[in-house]
């Protein structure tokens, strides 16, 4: 271990051993406006094996004019008097330039809070969601996380008093933490520095050029903004440079924030903003936004700054490979998918072989393994479009309409329980799924009606929870993580936490629900011109901000109400916005890729958020603008992810790829849902399962049909099966996360259990059949292992379970052993 | 679908990253917290009442109940009449009379009291038992959570003892009514027709067949299933466990003394579970008899309802000390809320989440007192509000367990493992800590 590590060392110590080639710095221009300004610069030299690496620190900087600017700390330049100057990097016997221009540079700006006392809130984390900037604010003193609302963090301070979750009203006595007499006692100032007690400790010292900040600012008044246009200016975005730095171990490199503002102007917020990484085992970030790599991976650093979030994503890299292969592609996933991997030092795995490709693209578009004959055929097969061929053969198979309606009966929430406990409204809800499923029904349209059915319409029944309807709030998160991705749940309580999504905004798009009414069986928008007064809908179809109490009108999330007449129904304009917003078709797309995959290109599926960054944003816009042009077909888009090279990339890892999980660099393995996993055994074993149940109503009376698989189920909590139970089963009460963790009871059920026992000494079962046919063992090897795993046993596989048969006296018990050990394994419950 | 290496992703994808502390600096930070522990308990039984007990009728006596109040073996308490073995052996036993909780019906109020958390549609919530068992760890191959008798019918309610986020390993193990005849553990035995060869010979197939795969794609899930499969061989194969779950082990004076109903043999279930290792055992026998008396109160608790509490719930405490086991094991008998103090037109007593009344022993607590009052007629607590989070601090604190913990749940939210009302840590009720 000793030598490896040294080893490593070594190599890294010694590269690069390239040459540098060309230099840049960043940025090539800038201006400074105004006394307070400053610039940060950063060098980047690229080599001739076409790596780059930031050389800002070790190479030598110099201004054209020392009059007009000075260097604050290295390369960042600060203004001393108007004029245009020359910035110059040289390293390594090479120079790059910059231009800078200073204007105002003797104007004085007034300290604000909008601007410096924001960013100081910020950058020393008095405003991090674990301290004040919480749900509830931390030692009774709130301020929005981030600044994201900058106006009310002013008035906590400058008036004092405790914010409350469940109402507007103000808690305690308003004692301003300012002290506008003697400004060297404001709270602002003794708690930070830790001169009064402060739970947070010590966040900057009276030294600091922070303290002197705040201690201006309230000795000039404590003003929120300053007068002038660019002043109240609102940082509205956040552009990094680089947007996605490469890195090798044990390297640095700068990251420079530039804040854009909505009155157009641009300044440099390196140092004005708030750096975290995500994953600190891979690379570490220290204030003024400087990355340390630290072990080959991919991680991403947080930026904020004024209510706004940016991720800037980091690879660390090892030495560069030599001789970088050339990879074809074979269409779009792969044009995006493979520059990224070269980037980042990682070759992918090699293409896969048929058999490993068979059976995962059966499982990924059937949920279904081949049958021993249709693999055998396939492997056989000397077409050279034979890849093409099975997977249109597939789209077009009924297994694919059954597993695709398995899916999205789990993601629309198919359940007796909780979709008004009657199974004839299950069942209607399921055929309208299933027929969507089967004339491949363009998907806006889908969610159109769904989220805006009325009436007595099938998905209707999705809004009648326990036989009423469910509250607008749930309606519309549910609507929202479904269709767009998000889960804005958290900010039905209180803004969230640490994404830009309000309570306002909340109960705005809940109030599109707030019309819902159930008459008999049918739902409605009640029409707000009638008479209220009428017991049906309690006097009232407004509904309530639950914490200003005010009345809330259907507004959309970017804030624009859209026009709902009285009679009409809400949910019809909120379904148009919905479905032709760019969240819809990104989130269908991701969706649909995390099926293949293992995993979404946005990891969890419904989790979009600024803080958590898709690893492949071009890939996620290029699929998504392609499944909008081709009209939301759900069956096109999963034709073009299983065509992909991407896809079909082998599991085996190679040195460069074993550690990667996010970059799609071979196949990773997943567990089987239960439905696919019990359908699995049944088929292997030749046994099918029996599905009883207790409902008394309906097409699902007693027992499925003799055959019906777990995937053709339309409810399948409402069967009994320790099996489903066991390996997480969905009870669709809520958008299902299914878990692949094991447990001990599946390792329970796998050595005793039922569902693995029983079968093995079936009459009918495959083994029996073969006994009877006189097969031989080697053939019982062969055919198990193609209708398990779809390939056949390697030469050493077959000797190895040669010899351990031949210790056991009982051949049928041994081969039963072996049935069982080969349905018992990884390789078969998983999918790869 | 789910990411391969979970343990990764959840610091990767999930959010502790970006509220600035890595996993390990978060794991430290609660480690660094660690408050004074008690720890005389090791494990926990939960005698639930579920549907809710009166508490005028039962710990609680009141003019208003139609029953009542008799003296204990502990001078100044009294009981109603309807628990006559209890008012024998009041001194193992304290009375929390001043439990103040949420929730109005079943669903809500049994998801609070399992969790101390309201329901939440953007979230899970792990249970009291899960949280103990994921602090305690196992102490041997005997399964450390235990659910006893699962339910038939409304399987929603187990997804309230459940772990949420926590994962599977803290989830209860849920198994079958006890006094029903055929009773047994799925998966827990062997076939007599699977010999000690055949094990011998699945195990090297199943090397075999795995080998290959394994060596390429070694996940986390994998050295998981390992773990968990090396469990689940001891569990078959060692005696002590099926034993643990064999009540035919015990005597029929025994069975007789606990009750020979679902009630009754759940409890001595119990007992068996935690002499042999569990952690936490919830005694949920009175489902098919529940204690919602919303009609006919007083002949429900007169006829159905108290005679086996009483039975059983004395009957489990002397059991257990005659063992030795009292000290070490705490015996909580509660339901998620009370009862109305005024008969509805039914004659029956509808919920009553304001203030109620449960009952605690062994596990090193202070016994044969009452803590906290409530008024004349049991409609409000007069003195010593106990929350939910109160009784899972006393809880944590006598197994030794930091109850300012906070776990961080995988969307961000930070989650109270003792959480009280108004968002509040709960803290521990002193008197009942020695």
């Amino acid at each position: 271990m000793k030598l490896l590590f040294a080893a490593f060392i070594l190599a890294n110590a010694a590269w690069p051993a390239a040459n540098v080639v060309s230099l840049r710095t960043a940025p090539a221009r800038a201006e400074l406006k105004g006394a307070r300004a400053s610039q940060q610069f950063l060098a980047v030299a690229k080599y001739s094996d076409g790596t780059e690496r930031d050389v800002t620190a070790v190479s030598e900087w110099h201004l054209s004019n020392a009059a007009l600017a000075k260097f604050i700390s290295p390369a960042r330049v600060a203004p001393s008097a108007d004029g245009d100057l020359i910035l110059t990097a040289s390293f390594s016997g090479i120079q790059a330039k910059s231009t800078l221009k200073i204007e105002d540079a003797a104007a004085a700006q007034p300290i604000t809070f909008q601007r410096e006392i924001s960013a100081i809130l910020t950058t020393r984390g008095c405003n991090n969601s674990t301290c004040h900037g919480g749900v509830k604010g931390q030692g009774g003193f709130k301020l929005s996380a981030n600044a994201l609302y900058p106006a009310e963090d002013y008035e906590w301070i400058t008036k004092g008093g405790g914010y409350q979750v469940l109402t507007a009203e103000v808690k305690g006595e308003r004692i301003p933490r300012i002290d506008r007499a003697n400004p060297e006692k404001s709270l602002l100032l003794s708690k930070p520095t830790m001169v009064s007690p402060h739970g947070g400790g010590k966040r900057f010292g009276t030294d600091s050029e922070d303290y002197r900040t705040v201690l201006g600012w309230i000795r000039g008044g404590a003003p929120y903004s300053s007068p002038g246009a660019q002043a109240e200016a609102k940082l509205t975005r956040l552009e990094l440079y680089p947007s996605v730095a490469i890195v090798p171990v044990q390297a640095e490199h700068h990251l420079l924030v530039t804040a854009h503002f909505n009155d157009g102007h641009t300044e440099d917020y390196t140092h004005q903003s708030l750096y975290t990484v995500n994953d600190g085992d891979v690379a570490a970030v220290s204030p003024g936004g400087v990355v340390s790599a630290k072990r080959r991976g991919e991680t991403s650093i947080l930026i904020r700054a004024a209510g706004q979030v940016a991720t800037a994503g980091v690879g660390v890299i090892g030495p560069p490979i030599p001789n970088y292969p050339e990879i074809a592609r074979f269409n779009i996933i792969d044009e995006h998918i493979f520059p990224k991997l070269r980037k980042f030092q990682i070759i992918p795995s090699d293409l896969a072989g048929d058999s490993e490709f068979l059976r995962r693209v059966c499982l990924d578009l059937t949920g279904t393994l081949p049958p021993p004959r249709r693999a055998r055929e396939f492997l056989a097969s000397t077409d050279p479009r034979k890849r093409e061929k099975l997977i249109d053969a597939l789209i077009a198979s009924p297994e694919f309409v059954d597993y695709w309606t398995f899916r999205f009966a789990d993601l629309f929430r198919v359940s007796i329980f909780s979709n008004g406990l009657s199974p004839k409204w299950m069942e209607e809800y399921w055929e309208w799924i299933r027929n969507n499923i089967e004339t491949n029904r363009p998907y806006d349209q889908v969610a159109r009606e769904r989220i805006a059915v009325e009436g007595y319409k099938p998905p209707s029944r999705h809004f009648l929870p326990y036989n009423q309807v469910g509250s607008p709030a749930d309606a519309m998160a549910e609507e929202v993580r479904v269709f767009m991705g998000r889960r804005l749940d958290c900010a039905q309580c209180h803004n969230h936490p640490y994404e830009n999504w309000s309570q306002d905004q909340f109960w705005g798009m809940a109030a599109f629900f707030s019309r819902m009414f159930r008459m008999g069986q049918v739902v409605v928008d009640h029409p707000t011109n009638m008479d209220l007064g009428t017991k049906d809908v309690g006097g009232s179809m407004d509904l309530l901000h639950p914490r200003t109490k005010a009345v809330v009108k259907p507004t959309v999330l970017d804030n624009s109400p859209l026009a709902v007449t009285p009679e009409s129904n809400p949910r019809k304009e909120l379904a148009r916005w919905m479905t032709s917003h760019p969240y819809f078709a990104e989130a269908a797309v991701n969706r649909i890729w995390a099926n293949f995959f293992a995993r979404g290109i946005v990891d969890p599926v419904d989790d979009f958020r600024s803080t958590n960054p898709p690893t492949h944003p071009e890939l996620l816009s290029a699929l998504a603008a392609n499944f909008r042009d081709q009209g939301y077909n759900l069956r096109r888009l999963m034709k073009i992810i299983v065509s992909s090279r991407t896809y079909q990339l082998s599991r085996t890892p190679n040195a460069t790829n074993r550690e990667d999980v996010s970059n799609f660099s071979r196949s990773l393995s997943r567990g089987l849902d239960a439905e696919v996993l019990l359908d699995a055994v049944a088929d292997v074993t030749g046994i099918p399962e029996t599905f009883s149940t207790a409902i008394t109503e309906g097409a699902a009376v007693g027992q499925a049909l003799a055959g019906t698989r777990a995937i053709q189920l339309r409810d399948p909590d409402t069967f009994f099966s320790r099996f489903l139970e066991l390996y997480g089963r969905s009870n669709r009460g809520a958008v299902p996360e299914r878990n692949h963790k094991p447990n001990l009871s599946q390792a329970l059920h796998v050595l005793a259990g039922a569902t693995y026992l029983d079968r093995l000494s079936q009459p009918n079962s495959r083994l029996a059949k073969l006994l009877k046919l006189g097969s031989g063992d080697e053939e019982i090897f062969n055919e198990f292992y193609v209708a398990a795993l779809s390939r056949l046993p390697a030469a050493d596989e077959v000797q190895e379970m040669k010899t351990i048969l031949a210790q056991r006296a009982d051949r049928e018990a041994g081969l039963r052993e072996f049935v069982w050990a080969l349905i018992s394994s990884r390789e078969f419950a998983e999918n790869h | 679908m789910q990411h391969p290496m979970n343990r990764r992703s959840f610091v990767t994808a999930g959010s502790l990253g970006f509220l600035g502390l890595s996993l390990r600096e978060a794991l430290s930070a609660a480690a660094a917290s660690k408050s004074p522990v008690n720890g005389k308990a090791k494990a926990v039984i939960l005698f639930w009442l579920e549907g809710g007990p009166s508490h005028i009728d039962t710990w609680d006596p009141k003019l208003n109940s139609n029953f009542k109040p008799i003296s204990t073996n502990v001078p100044g308490i009294q009981i109603s009449e309807l628990l006559p073995k209890m008012a024998k052996r009041m001194d193992k036993f304290s009375l929390v009379r001043s439990m103040h909780t949420r929730g109005t019906d079943h669903p809500q109020a049994t998801h609070y009291a399992m969790t101390g958390h309201e329901i939440n549609p953007a979230m899970q919530f792990p249970s009291l038992g899960s949280i103990i068992t994921r602090e305690m760890g196992p102490r041997n191959a005997v399964p450390a959570h235990v659910l006893v008798p699962k339910w038939d019918r409304n399987r929603q309610y187990e997804e309230y003892f459940r772990s949420a986020f926590l994962g599977g390993d803290y989830d209860p193990m849920c198994i079958p009514d006890p006094s029903k005849p055929g009773f047994e553990i799925t998966d827990l035995s062997l076939p007599k027709s699977v010999s000690q060869m055949a094990v011998e010979s699945r195990s090297a197939f199943l090397k075999a067949v795995d080998r290959r795969y394994r060596a390429l794609n070694e996940t986390a899930e994998h050295t998981d299933m390992d773990a968990f499969t090396a469990q689940a061989w001891k569990m078959i194969l060692t005696p002590a466990v099926r034993d643990a779950f064999d009540l035919a082990k015990e005597s029929d004076t025994m069975k007789e003394r606990y009750g020979k109903d679902s009630i009754g043999q759940s409890c001595l279930l119990a007992r068996r579970l935690v002499e042999a290792g569990s952690r936490f055992v919830t005694a949920a026998g009175y489902h098919g008899t529940s204690w919602d008396t919303h009609s006919d109160n007083d002949k429900g608790h007169r006829d159905r309802l108290t005679p086996p509490l009483d039975r059983t719930l004395t009957a489990l405490v002397e059991d257990l000390e005659e063992r030795g086991l009292l000290e070490s094991t705490l015996v909580i008998a509660m339901g998620e809320f009370g009862r109305t103090p005024t008969i509805n037109v039914n004659l029956g007593r509808d919920h009553w989440p304001n203030c109620w009344s449960l009952a605690l022993s062994g596990g090193g607590i202070k016994t044969g007192q009452v803590i906290g009052a409530s008024d004349e007629r049991g409609y409000n607590v007069t003195e010593r509000v106990v929350t939910m989070g109160d009784l899972y601090a006393t809880i944590y604190q006598a197994l030794g367990i930091d109850w300012k913990k906070e776990y961080m749940s995988p969307i961000g939210r930070p989650v109270k493992i003792a959480n009280s009302l108004e968002d509040k840590t709960g803290s521990p009720v002193k008197e009942l800590l020695t």
